[in-house]
């Protein structure tokens, strides 16, 4: 008997206790419209800051008549123009910097095979032995 | 009338016949309508390879550059003229190029991984339009009565 009783009671516990979990919850949800710890519209803090190749961020158009300059994209022991994974510029100035060491070789103004020697302690504007991407060489 | 660079090398000489020179280039090109914007003078000094001109070998010349606004059409005719001057050793013309609006770097996008990549992508949907080499099969039933490979 006594065992029947105290099931019953446990029985009446349970459903009371699911009748005080369902008042709660509506009432719960009216107190998170006045929540100032709510989270807020923010930019990503953590957003990278927009990389740059170095003619671009310097403005620089590179010209055939400033051949110091298109040197230091030259091997100085071949003479041949590095890639692009090597000098970390992007495509379009890439190109015009080949373009114009092309130019500059052609007018006489730069050598093919090597580099002039008095440019060959000019500051390194990349590391040949660090290229940017792998490669095979 | 577009604008052009006369990039010259000179032979190695005195002043005055230097001035003789520079003065003969310009009437050449003062007489087709040309006119000159500036005459810039990067100095005489050692060529990077020697060159041979006019039957005679050079290694040191005087490097000019002549910026000049021409008719198209007067450009050969200056060069040729030029080409039989025995004082210029090489002459090269470029037509100056108009300052391009800046364009933004394009960098961070080439430093993607190639999966993420505008250009690989379009390579992927054009590889897709195509038929696949490695596991096309010829069909027998394709209506012609021969094979058309070798087998």
């Amino acid at each position: 008997m006594a065992l029947l009783k105290s099931l019953i009671l446990r029985n009446a516990f349970l459903i009371t206790h699911r009748a005080l979990v369902s008042t709660i919850r509506p009432s719960s949800n009216a107190s998170v419209v006045e929540d100032d710890d709510a989270p807020v519209e923010m930019e990503n803090p953590f957003k990278k800051e927009r990389v740059q190749c170095i003619l671009c961020k310097l403005n620089i158009t590179p010209d055939y008549k400033n051949y110091r300059l298109l040197s230091q994209f030259q091997s100085p022991y071949t003479g041949r123009i590095y890639g692009r994974h090597v000098t970390g510029l992007c495509k379009s100035k890439q190109a015009l910097v080949e373009a114009e060491i092309r130019k500059a070789q052609n007018c006489g103004y730069m050598p093919y095979y090597y580099k002039d020697k008095t440019f060959l302690k000019d500051p390194k504007l990349f590391d040949p032995e660090n290229p940017i991407r792998s490669h095979r060489f | 009338m577009p604008s052009y660079e006369l990039a010259l090398m000179l032979r190695a000489m005195p002043k005055g016949e230097l001035k003789k020179t520079l003065t003969r280039i310009s009437h050449a090109i003062f007489n087709r309508g040309g006119i000159i914007r500036n005459i810039e003078n990067l100095g005489f000094r050692e060529m990077p390879y020697k060159t041979s001109s006019h039957g005679l070998v050079h290694r040191e010349a005087n490097y000019f550059v002549f910026k000049i606004d021409t008719a198209t059409q007067a450009v050969a005719d200056l060069k040729e003229e030029n080409s039989r001057d025995v004082d210029i050793i090489r002459q090269r013309v470029f037509k100056v190029q108009e300052d391009k609006q800046h364009l933004s770097c394009t960098l961070p996008e080439e430093l993607l991984p190639p999966a993420y990549r505008a250009e690989v992508q379009k390579m992927i949907e054009v590889g897709k339009t195509q038929v696949n080499r490695f596991t096309y099969k010829f069909k027998y039933n394709s209506g012609l009565d021969y094979y058309p490979f070798q087998k």
